[in-house]
């Protein structure tokens, strides 16, 4: 039993070293990762969380569809077009009745960058403000 | 890092301050021991005996928070001693002489009084590091996360232009970034001061050149910042877009953070998981994970790098930005139609300074360290080699503050927080890897045994850890890395959610909080409370 697995080179997603690694998936799920002997930043090593810790991306935990709290205060499963209704139609409301600084953008340190980039975005072409930053200050 | 991590090889000194890196930036720690194994002298200040000190040739064992005193004392030494780099002083520097005034009261004999480190090491790290034909300065959050972050920084930055150890191969100021783009965080603009690339949003070319972009006009203030948006939250703030922060467990003052989150009247949050964030919202989106989507990533050494996606998302998982692009498109935003990544990092480039040279399929290559200026640009690995940002590198006058809690009868102990090798950040990620949780299934408090002795704690015992801010039940571990008075606890685990305990002060320029710092108080249970649970 030595079905083919499939290499995709990307980069680690723990800490900020950047270490290139390829990911070894086999009937699209992850079953090993190694470290790139050409990465840059790690040429060729890697530490324990990077090369061990991905069983979160399949855990059964992983948020799988929208959620939206119902009128019993409970969050339930929704469609894309209900939840996506409702988170913009809750920003409309608070920008009518409390201006439009009422309402902040909390981005990543974790995800890509292009969605800081849309994060930001959303907040200048949106409302006009700066009410955006990230968690480095956490 | 103003130094790229290939550097970290070259130095015949370095000097680690505040940073853990052996379990933070594991792969880094391998570089700087190749240039051990090579012969480097290692000098490490941290309150904590760390494995990296176990490596040093001289370590600094200072009391948490007085990284000022410590650095300030070794500035003095080398202005005293005329270890300054003149020719460096005269032409990269500005404001040399007032500098020379201020430092001349911080003898290192002062510096001891306050750090608790013997002047003669004080005195012995600043000759070194000013002797060095490549001295480099390696710093992470235990010289940020603190109410003079910015201080602490400064005065690295004044060692480093008193010695003209920046802007050559194995030299700089290095901060290691904590997350895998944290950078990029910050570089694509998501700062309430800041446009992509750094534009300040207080300049009216930069203000007009993005409410052209963007198709309305940008307010010409400031905003305000995290800490004081959750300040604000149900006074003048009532709706947060929250994408991928476990807010509750990872922010200081945690039962102030939980009030915060709930007196808003929208909470919309983004997660891979329903994390303690995403229970208290009105909506959560489901976002793909690493390895489940394309982007980019921008390292701790400014490394432009591309991610892949290798498998399906899971579920109905989509990636952040389409999400947020989604949201704007049902509140009816025009010119969020945006289909692919390579759109949204490409509109970012073309309206950024710093990354205006690369694309999409040049950052493919990972050649590029920002800034990149213009097209055909190599990339800037090295910071600093000609001239600084501002021209002349300034010297800061500081001046050394307690922290924001100092000890008393009622807490009478410091604690300190921060990572661990085996586990990472609040834990949603590695508690959900079956290994991980064989190397670190819990958190225990980290205490000096002579102190368990003296405190009547037996090793494994759960006690309860107080602060002016809260209570938690902790198991406490006897540890020799934790000096007498000065206890230790990772931020990773939300059944021993440090944070409750945390938030004593914040930085008054970047309000990024004191988590380095704050005084608590241990008590033994009563036999009631743990039997009852």
């Amino acid at each position: 039993m030595t079905a083919a697995f499939e290499k995709t080179r990307t980069i680690c997603g723990y800490c900020g070293v950047g270490c290139t690694v390829d990911v070894l998936t086999r009937d699209n799920r992850i079953i090993g990762i190694q470290p790139a002997m050409d990465g840059p930043a790690n040429e060729g090593a890697l530490c324990v969380k990077g090369q061990f810790a991905y069983d979160y991306v399949h855990h059964p935990d992983r948020l799988r569809h929208p959620m939206v709290r119902n009128a019993d205060g409970v969050l339930e499963r929704a469609t894309w077009k209900q939840a996506l209704r409702k988170a913009a139609a809750g920003f409309l409301q608070s920008a009518e009745r409390h201006g439009r600084h009422a309402v902040y953008g909390i981005a990543s340190g974790r995800t890509p960058t292009e969605a800081d980039y849309m994060m930001q975005r959303f907040m200048r072409a949106g409302f006009g403000t700066h009410f955006i930053d990230n968690c480095s200050r956490a | 890092m103003s130094n790229p991590l290939s550097d970290m090889e070259l130095p015949d000194v370095a000097f680690c301050i505040g940073t853990n890196m052996t379990e933070a930036h594991p792969v880094a720690a391998t570089r700087l021991k190749k240039a051990l194994a090579r012969g480097s002298k290692l000098i490490v200040a941290d309150p904590r005996r760390i494995h990296l000190a176990t490596l040093a040739d001289l370590y600094l064992p200072l009391r948490v928070g007085t990284d000022v005193a410590l650095l300030q004392g070794m500035a003095h030494v080398i202005v005293r001693d005329g270890l300054m780099n003149d020719h460096f002083v005269a032409t990269r520097t500005q404001h040399l002489e007032t500098y020379l005034e201020h430092i001349a009261k911080f003898t290192p004999e002062w510096a001891e009084s306050i750090c608790e480190v013997p002047a003669a090491d004080i005195a012995k790290a600043a000759r070194w590091y000013a002797e060095a034909n490549q001295g480099a300065i390696y710093y992470t959050l235990g010289i940020t996360e603190h109410i003079c972050g910015v201080d602490n920084v400064q005065c690295l930055c004044n060692l480093a232009l008193l010695t003209g150890q920046i802007g050559r191969p194995g030299t700089g100021l290095n901060p290691m970034r904590g997350q895998n783009n944290i950078q990029g965080a910050g570089d694509s603009g998501a700062i309430p001061d800041q446009y992509p690339g750094f534009q300040a949003v207080v300049d009216p070319d930069y203000r007009r050149k993005f409410s052209k972009a963007y198709g309305r006009e940008m307010d010409a203030a400031k905003g305000i910042t995290k800490v004081t948006a959750m300040e604000e939250a149900g006074r003048d703030i009532f709706a947060m877009l929250i994408d991928g922060e476990n807010s509750v467990v990872s922010d200081p003052n945690q039962q102030h953070t939980r009030e915060a989150i709930e007196s808003l009247e929208h909470l919309v949050v983004i997660d891979i998981f329903l994390s303690e964030t995403a229970e208290m919202a009105d909506v959560v989106f489901p976002a793909t994970a690493w390895a489940e989507t394309d982007g980019t990533f921008t390292n701790t050494e400014r490394r432009i790098q591309r991610v892949r996606q290798a498998v399906t998302p899971a579920g109905e998982a989509r990636p952040d930005w389409w999400i947020i692009s989604r949201i704007a498109q049902h509140m009816g935003l025009q010119n969020f139609d945006f289909n692919h990544p390579r759109e949204v990092f490409n509109e970012m480039c073309s309206l950024s300074t710093t990354y205006a040279g690369v694309d999409w399929d040049l950052a493919a290559t990972g050649r590029y360290h920002w800034p990149v200026p213009y097209r055909g640009h190599p990339g800037t690995p090295r910071l600093h080699e000609d001239s600084f940002p501002i021209g002349r590198g300034k010297f800061s006058l500081i001046e050394y503050r307690d922290p924001a809690e100092t000890v008393d009868e009622t807490y009478p102990i410091w604690l300190t927080t921060g990572r661990r090798l085996a586990t990472y950040h609040t834990n949603t990620q590695t508690g959900r890897a079956g290994g991980m949780d064989y190397l670190a299934a819990e958190e225990a408090l980290e205490v000096n045994p002579r102190d368990l002795e003296a405190w009547d704690l037996q090793d494994g015992e759960t006690v309860w850890l107080s602060s002016r801010r809260g209570r938690i039940a902790i198991k406490v571990a006897g540890s020799k890395r934790s000096p007498m008075g000065t206890v230790f606890s990772s931020f990773s685990f939300s059944d021993t959610p440090i944070n409750t305990l945390t938030g004593s002060g914040y930085d008054p320029v970047t309000h990024t909080a004191e988590l380095k710092v704050c005084t608590v108080r241990i008590d033994k249970m009563a036999v009631a409370d743990t039997v009852g649970g």
